[in-house]
């Protein structure tokens, strides 16, 4: 064995590890699990949980949104998936809605969401025919919309409006 | 010169052959072997798990990992121990740089050298309380032991006995005193007041942060683990050097 083999293998330990806690001390992760997936996001295998996504949308059908949420945040733990941060959006957005006056702070939270969808994919469009708004734009300016005080609250046709 | 005498001189050459032959169908001897395991294997795994649990702490209410950088003055620590380390001796300069060596030996050198400095900075991360008042008297105190130990004549068991001593005295008051005088249970504020009224004043007025009682058992067993690593160093990067 020759010497320049045990330098390369030092210099080699050296970049791998110098690396690593530069990543570990980058991204925070909170257990060992939080590694793996970071690690995973970092090098590009990053991929949701298609169960917890299916029982996430299952929820999500049955009107159960703060099951459908939670399903969703396991699902995708790293909020990196524009289909489950869309659903997340949508669920503030049925859950927040009301026939004669929205929850703010539902809405807060549904707006937040929804422009972390249009970061992950600006053209982001759902498949979904049961959705009414199909895209985080058209669910964005919904959100707005419902955050603003305007004279077309008071408009008594509006108690016949259905929520999309 | 006898009979005798030639016969050994003799043997002498034939095992000296013989251990030279064996040496270069290999390249390095078996000392090498093992001493280039140490320097270049070894070592740098010993300095990574330093520097990447100096920082590390544990939450109070869940056991998260939390991870705090360095704060700048512990890069100047840092510096400076490493100042101490070669004007000790503990590391040759001229044997672990020099122009005739080649040059990825001074490169892996250099990364060893880069590897002792990030440990050593994150050595003092984990010491140094991470705010408020009690952070201003230990980084204050650091910093008259090491100007001091600049001006110190060193030789490297004093500067491994200096560097204990120092890791130990701030270990000691960190996760022993100060930790003991932070207030770690979930209760009201009111409840904690009437309760330990002594202790809820030393964590307001010191501004403590509260940590698992984990994070001391990690940071004892990394300062050890750094010690270990200084102790391992040899003085000179070049076996021939030394042995010269």
């Amino acid at each position: 064995m020759r010497a320049s083999y045990f330098h390369i293998a030092s210099l080699l330990i050296v970049a791998v590890g110098v690396t690593l806690i530069v990543f570990i001390y980058s991204t925070q992760p909170k257990n060992l699990a939080e590694i793996a997936t970071k690690s995973s996001v970092a090098i590009g295998t990053y991929e949701i949980d298609r169960a917890e996504f299916a029982n996430g949308l299952a929820a999500f059908r049955r009107d159960e949104f703060g099951s459908a949420r939670a399903a969703f945040d396991r699902a995708d733990p790293e909020k990196r998936d524009a289909a489950t941060q869309f659903y997340i959006a949508y669920s503030f957005y049925r859950q927040g809605w009301g026939r004669i006056s929205n929850d703010n702070d539902l809405f807060a939270k549904g707006l937040s969401a929804t422009e972390r969808v249009l970061q992950l994919d600006p053209n982001y469009r759902s498949a979904d025919t049961e959705l009414g708004l199909k895209t985080p734009t058209e669910l964005k300016a919904e959100f707005e919309d419902g955050l603003k005080v305007t004279v077309s609250d008071f408009n008594p046709l509006k108690l016949t409006r259905e929520r999309k | 010169m006898t009979e005798d005498e030639i016969v050994r001189s003799e043997d002498l050459v034939e095992a000296s052959d013989s251990l030279e032959l064996s040496k270069t169908k290999s390249g390095l001897s078996e000392t090498e072997v093992r001493r280039y395991v140490r320097l270049y294997v070894m070592l740098p795994i010993i300095f990574l798990l330093v520097t990447l649990f100096g920082g590390m702490r544990f939450a109070a209410t869940d056991n998260a990992f939390l991870f705090l950088p360095p704060p700048l003055i512990c890069l100047i620590f840092g510096a400076v121990t490493i100042f101490l380390i070669f004007r000790a001796r503990l590391i040759e300069f001229e044997s672990w740089f020099n122009e005739e060596n080649p040059v990825l030996e001074n490169v892996a050198n250099a990364g060893m050298i880069l590897l002792i400095f990030a440990a050593s900075t994150q050595v003092y991360n984990l010491l140094l309380p991470e705010r408020g008042l009690a952070s201003w008297i230990v980084t204050a105190l650091f910093i008259w032991t090491l100007w001091n130990d600049i001006f110190v004549d060193f030789d490297q068991k004093k500067l491994l006995r200096s560097l204990a001593g120092l890791f130990a005295i701030a270990f000691v008051t960190k996760y022993l005193v100060l930790a003991n005088l932070a207030v770690k249970n979930d209760a009201s504020w009111l409840q904690r007041i009437f309760e330990n009224p002594g202790k809820e004043a030393a964590t307001w007025f010191l501004d403590l942060p509260v940590y698992a009682p984990a994070t001391g058992y990690l940071q004892f067993f990394t300062i050890l683990l750094f010690l270990f690593g200084l102790y391992l160093t040899p003085r000179a990067g070049n076996a021939k050097k030394l042995s010269a």
